[in-house]
């Protein structure tokens, strides 16, 4: 039986310089911290090895610090084995990183830098394939089917790329083929590049990232504990949590009677997790002025206690009532102003992008009414 | 709304008492009081009341308080849909403020809720028209705005405008309006600036500046990693090189190649010069042969050479001989044709010396004869001297004075002619010759001539030959005037005076003097020719040569034949010299052939005795021949040998160049993949620093933080574009609005003032702008007028008007609002008064109308309810 950990993606040294000042350093910490909580689910598990099937760094030259701090982490762990493979963002051609890697590693730490037979442990031979470029443009893993071990070996795949036409990043280049655990004798093959995990047959998994980074995959950040009974046997495959941060798109989908704060309020996490989430409310449907404007001030109001809570309301129809515009004025210039940019936002003559601002308009028409009435 | 009761206490001169005015009705109200009663008061609290919030105190609120202090106190009871309520205020001290219900007397509201409550009224609440008209002493308006307005009074038309538009606000909500608009306006104001640019230093200016700044810096950050990609790339590509160069295996066959190209360049080195001594000894022996060669022929050469040459020096010797007795012969030709040179030359000599002895002599002779001539020429001259002196001498005596003879002949003439007047009447004889006659007639002794007619004076006697004498006579008295005899008395003088008988004699004599003159010239030149340059010069020559001449000598030889003796040695001095030079040539040929014969022998003879001498003895030649032709042999067979030897290395040696240029090749293959490597080895460590420093720097990270941050940036100044495009939109769409509300209650408001207008003024039309509102001419009378002339009372009553048809709008649209006049009607006469009220009766079915007034009288028959101010104490 051979027992490990299968991650892969950690991104290590990604700043988030799209994120507000002051969340950035929390989630380029998070993804720093994910090395020691990999480490205990590891332990926690009884599993001797952890493998991260590719881009473990988020660039070909992370900063001396992110390097240095990274290793002396996985040292700490010892005996605990780490296993790095390049991937499309820390490739081979990343010549620097790989050589300082080899210079400051630490004897529990090996670099699955060559397409060769690797002894993991006794029994057990690792097959990486590193990614060689950028964009390799072929299939690494190749290679496995004509290499040979001997018999009652555990044969154990890792590489890093896309299968079918999917890929973390788009521009899906150096697609592995989908039953290359079954052509080449594999016990398991650990795939990285895809964040979120997903098994593509039993022996062929994609662990997804211990730590989110993007909205893209709507679950929580996770390994996999794969657990290898004997030579041929079927793996057994256990997720294990490891995220700390929770990147969530939640769709809101808001009828006109819906009264939209309370339906937010029913999906946000309740208080302790906020600090941790960053979420994204994808509202839909139709709403009135005056719930609309309420959302958004629910969303407002509730945003500080969340790492982000951002409101995406591109897709929610505006429903205009009279009563609606009552509450601007029942008649009167107001009402006229009013009325007329409600006409100009389902003005179909007009471009999307007019009626948008028109229906922008309009809201803080509203809005400012209410400032001024209250 | 309407007002049932209005209740004041403690305010201005009511200290500590207090008004009610109760009872107020729909319709016209009318509170008459002389000034000073306490109308404007009411008014103030009523104001108050509805405007000046409790809490507060302005001016106008402690303009409220009694001299003697105290807390001003005002409750007004009023309708309204809802209810029938009372409104309370105290100001200053002891603040407060309620609103009751007077249906079930509960406290609706107070504080705060009770403001909020008051406001609503007077603002209709969020509908917003005012719920109250008010038309003050002389003031179209109310409140700041409207009073800042009024002090503005020759602005006629603004100020009706200002009246009549603040109601328009008020009906149409403009209050908010503004509110909002200036809210939208604040917001945008932050953004940007009033042209529409970013403003500086605002949110939107930042967020762009943000993004160009984040944009240059991610591209920098690109520029760099894709030199740091370019740099990883490029060291790959140089390690596989130089792994490629650093192989083992290729690294020993560069060095086998070069070490096998040494040892072939080694050997056919070594070769080369083996070839090179063959080829030097060969080339000793060829010399040596040809040597050997060369002498034997050289000897054989002197052999045959020496016994030519002998033949030849015996016939130069010879030759020689001949030439010598040659040019002896000609050196004594040519000494004894010099020796007759000389003899002829001497000869010569003698001749021309004698000959210049004798042309001395000749010339004494010659000179003695010319002096002697000369000595003749001088006495000849001296003669003829003589003569001319004669004849000058002769010449004087038979010299005429000149004009004598024409004078004369002047005279002869004048006697002819009267002569031949007195011979005209003569007789003639004319006679004409028969020819062949020989002797003539003579007529008085002359012959006569022929064919001439000669006159008859007298008589005439005629000798003719042969025949006899012939007598004429003509036998006439001559007449006599004395004129001829004058004539010829003075011609007579004239002979005399030149001693000449007659006028031929006169001519002859002149003749003569001529003749005389004439011979004298001759003797005159004949003197001139013997001595041209006077007697005296001739002399003194004569005298000169006497003294020079020589002495005459003997002529001893002949001198004609000293002359040919002379001519004979010149002769013979040149045929002398013509000998000796024709033997010259002959002589110096000689001397030529001696020297070529001496030259050509001696030449010989050298070269015989240099053959003789190199041949030796004549005795040992021939064995001496003999071993020079064997050395001979003997040097050709070595040559021979030796070529062959030569010929056999080379034959067999290795090509060196190009061995040196395999070696060439081999090393510099090496060399250069070794300089390459060093080269490689160079490139990659200014790589590897380079890539250390950046990759140091972790550039990657910046890059995709810059560029995410771009992301985000961009995005927020989209949201702001977006910000400021919706803020315009919505100012914009807020002020169309406006405009056109105001538009859309202009004209009610206007058609409501319209009827209202008729019944006041029937002599006067005014006419108002339709969108403006404002009065654009006034037509009195059929003439039209300024429209600043427009009279107090007119204005006032055009502001009345104005807010009754306001009034009556709202009305009509189920908001009745009271309209109070506080003496709005100061300036207008009692019939303007009249009409006024006309107009608010009709007004006041279905509106209330408070008017405060002091003209007690005009406004006693105007008829509505009329209220009374009564004390009040308030409740405590």
């Amino acid at each position: 039986m051979y027992r490990f950990i299968h991650s892969g993606d950690l991104h290590l040294g990604k700043r988030y310089g799209n994120m507000p000042e002051e969340l950035r350093g929390r989630l380029k910490e998070a993804r720093h911290t994910v090395l020691r909580r990999l480490a205990d689910q590891a332990r926690a598990q009884g599993a001797s090895a952890i493998l991260l099937a590719g881009d473990s760094f988020d660039t070909e030259t992370p900063s001396p610090e992110t390097r240095r701090q990274a290793l002396a982490e996985m040292a700490h762990h010892a005996p605990l084995t780490w296993v790095l493979l390049p991937g499309n963002h820390d490739s081979l051609q990343a010549a620097q990183l790989w050589s300082a890697l080899a210079t400051g590693r630490p004897a529990n730490v090996t670099l699955a830098t060559e397409a060769a037979i690797h002894e993991l442990a006794p029994g057990v031979a690792l097959l990486p394939a590193p990614c060689t470029t950028r964009r390799p443009g072929r299939d690494l893993t190749q290679w496995m089917d004509g290499a040979a071990t001997p018999e009652g070996t555990i044969r154990l795949g890792l590489a890093h790329a896309a299968i079918l036409d999917f890929a973390e990043e788009g521009g899906a280049s150096g697609i592995i083929t989908p039953d290359r655990a079954a052509r080449a004798g594999l016990d398991y093959l650990a795939l990285g590049d895809w964040h979120g995990a997903m098994a593509i047959d039993a022996r062929t998994h994609y662990s997804g990232t211990p730590e989110p980074d993007r909205f893209k995959h709507d679950r929580p950040g996770q390994a996999l504990l794969v657990t290898l009974p004997a030579v041929g046997a079927p793996p057994e495959v256990t997720p294990l949590v490891t995220g700390s941060f929770e990147w969530r798109t939640i769709p809101l989908h808001l009828l006109a009677q819906d009264d939209g704060p309370a339906r937010l309020a029913a999906l946000l996490p309740p208080g302790p997790e906020r600090r941790q989430s960053l979420l994204r409310i994808a509202a839909t449907g139709r709403a009135s002025l005056n719930a609309r404007t309420a959302l958004a001030a629910a969303i407002e109001h509730a945003a500080p206690e969340f790492a982000l809570l951002e409101l995406d309301d591109d897709r929610l129809e505006t429903d205009c009532e009279a009563g609606d515009l009552d509450l601007i004025d029942r008649a009167g210039a107001l009402r006229e102003a009013a009325e007329r940019l409600h006409a100009a936002s389902l003005d179909t003559a007009a471009s999307a992008a007019e009626r948008e601002v028109a229906r922008a308009a309009l809201i803080r028409l509203f809005s400012l009414c209410q400032k001024i009435a209250s | 709304m309407k007002i049932a009761a209005l209740r004041f206490y403690n305010v201005k001169r009511f200290a500590r008492q207090g008004v009610a005015i109760e009872n107020i009705a729909d319709g016209v109200n009318v509170l008459c009081a002389a000034n000073e009663y306490g109308k404007s008061t009411s008014f103030e609290a009523l104001h108050a009341l509805f405007f000046q919030p409790h809490t507060g105190a302005p001016k106008e609120v402690k303009r409220l308080q009694p001299y003697s202090g105290g807390n001003p106190l005002v409750e007004a009871d009023i309708v309204v849909p809802e209810g029938r309520f009372r409104l309370s205020k105290q100001f200053l001290g002891g603040r407060r403020a309620t609103v009751e219900s007077l249906d079930d007397g509960r406290l609706i509201a107070q504080a705060d809720e009770a403001e909020r409550f008051i406001a609503g009224l007077v603002r209709g609440g969020t509908a917003g028209p005012a719920g109250l008209l008010w038309v003050r002493q002389g003031i179209t308006g109310i409140g700041d705005r409207a009073r800042k307005e009024e002090d503005e009074e020759r602005q006629v038309r603004e100020s009706l405008l200002s009246s009549v538009q603040g109601e328009v606000e008020a009906v149409t909500g403009g209050r908010r309006m503004s509110q909002i608009m200036a809210a939208c306006q604040d917001e945008l104001a932050v953004l940007v600036t009033p042209t529409g640019r970013p403003k500086a230093d605002g949110p939107y200016s930042k967020a762009l500046d943000l993004r160009n700044t984040l944009a240059e810096t991610e591209k920098r950050l690109a520029g760099e990693v894709a030199i740091l990609r370019e740099a990883l790339d490029r060291r790959a590509r140089l390690q596989r090189e130089l792994a490629e160069l650093s192989d083992p295996d290729e690294q020993a066959a560069r060095r086998e190649a070069v070490v096998k190209a040494r040892a072939a360049l080694d050997h056919a080195k070594s070769h080369a010069e083996r070839l090179t001594a063959a080829q030097a000894q060969a080339g000793l022996a060829r010399n040596q042969a040809e040597a050997a060669e060369r002498a034997l022929v050289a000897f054989r050469e002197a052999l045959h050479r020496s016994a030519t040459v002998r033949v030849a020096l015996d016939a130069a010797a010879a030759q020689r001989g001949q030439a010598l007795t040659r040019r002896a012969e000609a050196a004594r030709a040519i000494d004894e044709a010099l020796a007759e040179v000389r003899a002829a030359e001497a000869g010569e000599a003698a001749a021309r010396a004698l000959m210049a002895r004798l042309d001395a002599a000749l010339a004494a002779r010659r000179a003695a004869a010319e002096i002697e001539a000369l000595r003749a020429r001088l006495a000849a001259a001296d003669a003829k001297r003589g003569e001319v002196e004669a004849a000058e001498a002769a010449l004087a005596l038979i010299a005429l004075p000149a004009g004598a003879v024409d004078a004369l002949q002047k005279l002869e003439t004048e006697i002819a002619t009267l002569r031949a007047a007195r011979e005209a009447g003569l007789p003639s004889v004319l006679l004409d010759y028969e020819p062949g006659i020989a002797t003539p007639v003579l007529i008085d002794g002359e012959p006569l001539p022929a064919g001439e007619p000669r006159p008859v004076a007298d008589r005439a006697r005629l000798t003719i030959a042969g025949l006899g004498t012939l007598t004429l006579r003509s036998n006439r008295p001559e007449a006599d005037d004395g004129r001829l005899e004058t004539a010829q008395t003075r011609r007579l003088r004239a002979l005399s005076a030149v001693g000449a008988a007659d006028l031929a004699d006169a001519r002859r004599r002149e003749a003569q003097a001529r003749e005389a003159s004439a011979a004298l010239d001759l003797l005159r030149l004949e003197l001139r020719h013997l001595a041209p340059e006077g007697l005296a010069t001739l002399r003194e020559e004569v005298a000169r040569r006497a003294a020079l001449a020589p002495e005459p000598t003997e002529l001893s030889d002949d001198p004609e034949e000293a002359r040919r003796a002379r001519e004979a040695a010149d002769r013979r001095v040149q045929a002398a010299r013509n000998a000796a030079r024709e033997v010259e040539p002959l002589h110096r040929h000689a001397g030529e052939a001696v020297t070529a014969a001496e030259t050509a022998y001696l030449t010989l003879k050298a070269e015989f005795e240099r053959l003789e001498a190199g041949l030796g003895p004549e005795n040992e030649r021939p064995a001496q021949e003999a071993r020079l032709a064997s050395a001979h042999e003997n040097l050709a067979a070595t040559l021979r040998e030796r070529d062959a030897a030569a010929a056999q290395l080379l034959d067999g040696a290795p090509d060196l160049q190009s061995a040196e240029a395999v070696l060439r090749r081999a090393t510099s293959a090496e060399d250069a993949a070794r300089q390459q490597q060093e080269r490689l080895q160079l490139d990659l460590a200014g790589l590897n620093a380079e890539i250390r420093t950046r990759s140091d720097d972790a550039v990657e990270e910046a890059w995709r933080e810059a560029s995410e941050a771009l992301e985000a940036a961009s995005k927020r100044v989209a949201a702001f574009e977006a910000e400021v495009g919706l803020l315009n939109r919505l100012a914009g769409t807020l002020a169309d609005a406006r405009a056109a509300a105001r538009d859309l209650y202009l004209q009610p408001v206007i058609g409501e003032l319209r009827p209202l207008l008729g019944m006041l003024f029937d002599d006067v039309s005014i006419v108002f702008d339709e969108k403006t509102l404002l009065p654009q001419t006034i037509r009195r009378n059929g003439q039209d007028e300024e429209i600043d002339r427009l009279s107090g009372g007119m204005r006032e009553q055009l502001s009345v008007l104005t807010r009754l048809a306001f009034a009556r709008l709202l009305a009509q649209g189920g908001r009745p609002a009271p309209v109070i006049l506080d003496d709005a009607l100061v300036y207008s006469d009692d019939d303007r008064i009249e009409r006024m009220f006309e107009a608010l009766h009709r007004q006041a079915m279905d509106q209330q109308i408070i008017v405060f007034s002091c003209r007690q009288r005009a406004f006693a028959r105007l008829g509505g309810q009329v209220l009374r101010m009564e004390p009040w104490q308030p409740a405590t």
